[in-house]
């Protein structure tokens, strides 16, 4: 379980969150709706204790992560797996390097066990004959779905997505949002997804929370959305549009 | 904060001036104090290294095999032109004899490593801003940290321990190479016995000449590696972002490496 509470955060002298509270509960996926630069991957960020907020508190499995420091945070993070809005692949690393790098990195696993877990990622993932490939030869849609198989080896039970769909094409879209139902059905993991796409949302969330100028405007389950009367809700319901 | 200069007049403008400084110098001093622990846990890692032997080895050969040309060409020309011009000189006086130990001490405390650490602050420290630059907007160091691996380690301290390993024996290869093409200048064409030039230069080189040249190396190698990787890792909005941060990397190393020639020198100097 994941707990923002009351958190403020400036950069320099810009608000960007105000007195925002957000629970996210095991087994459960939520997602984060709003405008682009509304501070959704600064909330994602704000979760792995990569920011520190000005005020307020962040709790992670009922330990509080707000002042920890960057070495205690490891072992927390490794909880959560994280699937970053550009999938922040290494460029020099071919696609099985680039899954085992952290397992070789901060487990002390015996290599025919981080090979086993990078060949189930490759499976689960789809990209057989392609683990020998640098990241740039991949399709977009495949680059995310490594992203996700990088997020999921350390076998988290959380796993946080930063516009998971944002720049694919409406099929591989599709594929990922299938792929992020099928990690819950499966493997019983939670997730957040932080998106400015509306169909996200009823695509895949249970919940959703809806950012807007810092705040949050709503939280409640994804249907209650139709229901809700604050203008700017209304407006992207009824075209869909985020960009205000 | 918004109120224009014509309504506020001229004393208006001050307070809002006093508060522009006061915020740029804060700022400053929260940069300098980034650095400082930046720098800090770049050195602590370095018991750490082994387990990046691999990186240490790229970056070796990134800063010592590739910058090798650049090095060479500049220690050459520099050589070569210090034997002209220091030649010219001397003759007037006389003293052509003297040129070998002119242009020697030029070369090996001064010019020579000064002229070095500009060249790698382009080439190494380029590369290293604009590859961490690259890798902070593309959120590859916020990856590094969000899988529990700690970048300054794996990133920076490599390239230190690589350029602190490298730079000494770039330093001597330098002024070898910068002391013959003297020589050769000095035998071609103010027609000196190369015999008349490294005799002035040999038995006078006395160890602080080399103390202060090759003392740079390792200087050199922490400034020029140290504000690069930083202003890489503050490298931020998208592509000109990294060009702005890369700029600034070499602007500033060139500047400390400019500086901290001096003070090497001079305080080597005074007490040896
Ligand atoms: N390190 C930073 N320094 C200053 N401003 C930042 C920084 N990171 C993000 N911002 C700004 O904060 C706002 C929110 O950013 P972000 O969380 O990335 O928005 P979103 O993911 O919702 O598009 C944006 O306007 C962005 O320009
Ligand atoms: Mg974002």
């Amino acid at each position: 379980m994941i707990e923002l509470k009351n958190i403020s955060l400036k950069y320099g002298e810009r608000e960007i969150l105000n007195n925002v509270s957000l629970t996210i509960n095991d087994n459960t996926i939520k997602a984060i709706l709003g405008p682009s630069g509304v501070g959704k991957s600064t909330i994602l960020k704000l979760m792995l204790g990569l920011i520190k907020p000005n005020k307020g508190r962040v709790i992670v499995d009922g330990t509080d992560i707000t002042h920890m420091t960057e070495t205690s945070l490891y072992e927390i993070r490794r909880k959560m797996g994280m699937v970053f809005q550009g999938n922040a692949l290494f460029d020099s690393m071919t696609i099985s390097q680039n899954l085992g790098f952290f397992l070789r990195e901060n487990m002390k696993l015996p290599e025919s066990e981080v090979s086993r877990r990078v060949t189930e990622q490759i499976q689960f993932a789809g990209l057989e004959g392609y683990e020998e490939q640098l990241p740039e030869s991949l399709s977009g849609g495949m680059r995310r779905r490594v992203a996700i198989g990088r997020a999921l080896i350390f076998k988290p039970h959380m796993i946080l997505f930063d516009e998971p769909t944002a720049g694919l094409d409406p099929v591989s879209s599709k594929k990922i949002l299938s792929l992020i139902s099928s990690l819950r059905k499966n493997n019983n993991l939670g997730a957040v997804i932080v998106t400015h796409i509306l169909d996200d949302v009823f695509n895949v969330a249970d919940s959703v929370a809806v950012l807007y100028k810092g705040e949050i405007i709503f939280d409640d389950v994804t249907d209650k959305l139709h229901e809700a009367q604050h203008p700017f809700i209304r407006s992207i319901l009824s075209d869909k549009i985020l960009e205000l | 904060m918004k109120s224009s200069p014509s309504s506020t007049g001229t004393f208006g403008l001050i307070p809002l001036l006093l508060t522009k400084l006061n915020r740029e110098a804060k700022e400053f001093f929260f940069t300098m104090q980034e650095f400082f622990w930046f720098s800090l846990r770049a050195f602590l890692a370095i018991p750490k290294a082994k387990r990046y032997w691999r990186d240490v080895l790229d970056q070796a050969k990134i800063c010592g095999a590739d910058s090798l040309p650049i090095v060479l060409v500049s220690a050459i020309s520099i050589g070569a032109l210090l034997a002209i011009e220091v030649g010219n000189l001397l003759e007037d006086f006389g003293a052509k004899t003297m040129l070998g130990r002119s242009t020697s001490i030029s070369v090996i405390r001064e010019l020579g490593p000064l002229l070095m650490g500009l060249m790698l602050s382009a080439r190494f420290g380029s590369r290293n801003g604009a590859e961490l630059g690259a890798m902070q907007i593309s959120e590859q160091i916020d990856a590094l940290r969000a899988f529990g691996t700690d970048p300054i380690a794996k990133l920076v301290t490599p390239r230190l321990v690589a350029a602190l390993i490298m730079f000494l024996p770039l330093t001597a290869l330098s002024d070898f190479a910068g002391l013959n093409s003297a020589a050769y200048m000095a035998e071609h064409y103010h027609r000196l016995d190369p015999g008349i030039f490294w005799n002035s230069v040999y038995p006078r080189l006395a160890p602080k000449d080399f103390v202060v040249g090759f003392l740079k190396a390792p200087v050199f190698a922490i400034i020029i590696t140290l504000v690069s990787s930083f202003n890489g890792f503050l490298a931020k909005g998208g592509t000109a972002g990294v060009g702005r941060s890369t700029i600034k990397g070499i602007v500033v190393s060139s500047g400390l490496v400019l500086i901290a020639n001096f003070y090497v020198s001079k305080i080597v100097l005074e007490n040896m």
